[in-house]
């Protein structure tokens, strides 16, 4: 626990220097939302609706910052500290090489939740954001879509030979799914081609299940939505543990 | 005489090129054991296999009586390593990783004093990438020297740093080995090796070709500096001849 605490201290102060995380997980949620509530206003999603754009988009713009941590921070920190030998050197320490990798885990975790805190705060305050549905709800999919991401950055970080081809891997998955999954781009004024191609990704079907419990909407609708997510997170969580490389 | 670090017949390949070739020895505590042998003859394997960070083919070793591999947490609270490359996180600074490596540990030492021993006090809120390679090699040392350890493995220890850092290095080492310190270091400094070890052995392509005292290894040799009988015993056989 000493350890943990001491690694979670210094991991924190790291990242933090570095600032990209800041940034993507941080600061871009908050301007998106400031965006879309400046552009679509209290508009209702569509004729008709009960709900208002942003509304609507809300649990798309939570799960930005699980995206930049988990697809683009987790592999590029655990490709450089292996290729760095960080890991090698906790190898002949009393603690575990993987201890390490948990800090980074709780690190990221904790960028989610603060830009859930803050994403939550910008709609309220400036733009009257209504949670119609379950906070539980939306927070058991929210820890679910983190999951998931959280192992493919895992996957991809632990399995890489080196930092550049994880950081090439990386921007594979972050861009496109950043995009086309809705986070940034709203998944409803997609053309519908471009909604299928999205629909194959892991995110696309983590903010669905966001906006059923944000929107209120019958959760029978996105069933498929929670088994391709479990799936994917166990799956790529097994793989990442069976072929993980210290070095 | 107890034995610190017990090696027998230590064998290791890579892709079918064998590494190390029945590499055997013992370290008694309190003992300098100095590995010696060009770059790529085997050293660096060596450690690697006695720490357990790579497995052997064949042969058996012990640290204090303890499998690597099978005792590790347990072994390393009492050993501490210095690799040959430095390998700390960007952006870290002296201070911080200090305390990090102090949190692993259950009974570590005072870092401050060590910092203060090795000249690192005044650097102690600087980052570890801005320090010279001389700071730096010695910042590893005190790392490795956080767990209060028994046995000590310094590779390379003294690469880049200046002849007075390298005498003050010395100087602490000798002693912590009044203190009983065991230490297993490689180094490419005979100077070094002839001040500091007990023990040497000295390796060819994975093979032992000498292992002994120094003055043994003077001795057994046409020379009387160990320099010279270095060169004399890692000598390429093509060299040789031409000689």
């Amino acid at each position: 626990m000493k350890a943990f605490k001491a690694l979670f201290i210094s991991e924190l102060k790291l990242s933090l220097r570095g600032l990209d995380m800041f940034i993507f997980a941080i600061c871009m949620p908050i301007i998106v939302v400031v965006i879309l509530g400046a552009v679509f206003g209290n508009h209702p999603a569509f004729e008709g609706a009960n709900y208002s754009f942003l509304e609507q988009s809300f649990g798309a713009v939570a799960t930005i910052a699980i995206c930049a941590g988990g697809v683009m921070g987790l592999p590029l920190v655990v490709s450089d500290y292996r290729s760095k030998k960080i890991l090698k050197r906790f190898q002949v320490t009393p603690v575990r090489p993987s201890l390490i990798l948990a800090v980074q885990v709780v690190i990221y975790t904790l960028y989610s939740i603060v830009s859930l805190i803050l994403v939550y705060l910008t709609a309220a305050i400036l733009f009257d954001f209504q949670f119609h549905g379950s906070w539980v709800v939306f927070l058991g999919a929210y820890f679910m879509v983190m999951l998931s991401m959280f192992s493919i950055g895992l996957l991809v970080g632990g399995i890489a030979p080196n930092v550049k081809i994880a950081g090439a891997v990386a921007s594979l998955l972050y861009f496109p799914m950043l995009i086309f999954s809705g986070a940034t781009l709203p998944y409803e004024v997609m053309p519908a081609s471009l909604q299928k191609f999205a629909n194959v990704m892991p995110l696309t079907q983590g903010i669905k299940l966001l906006k059923a419990a944000v929107l209120d909407l019958p959760i029978e609708s996105v069933f498929f939505s929670v088994i391709l997510i479990s799936l994917i997170g166990i799956v790529c969580s097994v793989v990442a543990v069976k072929f993980f490389k210290w070095e | 005489m107890e034995k610190t670090i017990e090696v027998n017949k230590l064998c290791k390949s890579y892709a079918n090129v064998r590494v190390l070739d029945e590499v055997s020895f013992q370290i008694s505590r309190g003992e300098v054991f100095g590995l010696l042998g060009a770059n790529g003859a085997g050293k660096s394997t060596t450690i690697e296999c006695i720490l357990g960070t790579k497995k052997q083919d064949s042969g058996f070793v012990a640290v204090l009586g303890m499998n690597p591999q099978k005792e590790r947490k347990k072994l390393f609270e009492r050993v501490g390593v210095q690799f040959q490359e430095g390998n700390y996180q960007e952006r870290i600074s002296v201070d911080e990783l200090c305390k990090v490596s102090n949190s692993l540990y259950k009974n570590p030492l005072d870092y401050l004093e060590l910092l203060k021993q090795f000249g690192l006090m005044e650097k102690q809120k600087s980052l570890v990438s801005e320090l010279s390679g001389g700071q730096r090699q010695r910042l590893f040392i005190v790392l490795s020297l956080i767990p209060n350890p028994e046995v000590v493995f310094l590779d390379e220890l003294t690469t880049g740093l200046d002849p007075r850092a390298r005498r003050e290095v010395w100087k602490i080492l000798l002693k912590l080995k009044e203190q009983g310190l065991t230490i297993f270091l490689t180094s490419h400094y005979m100077d070094e090796v002839e001040a500091l070890c007990d023990k040497i052995m000295i390796l060819k392509k994975g093979k032992t070709i000498f292992y002994g005292s120094v003055k043994e290894a003077i001795s057994s040799s046409p020379f009387n500096q160990l320099e010279d009988a270095y060169l004399w015993y890692t000598k390429e056989e093509e060299e040789y001849e031409s000689v």
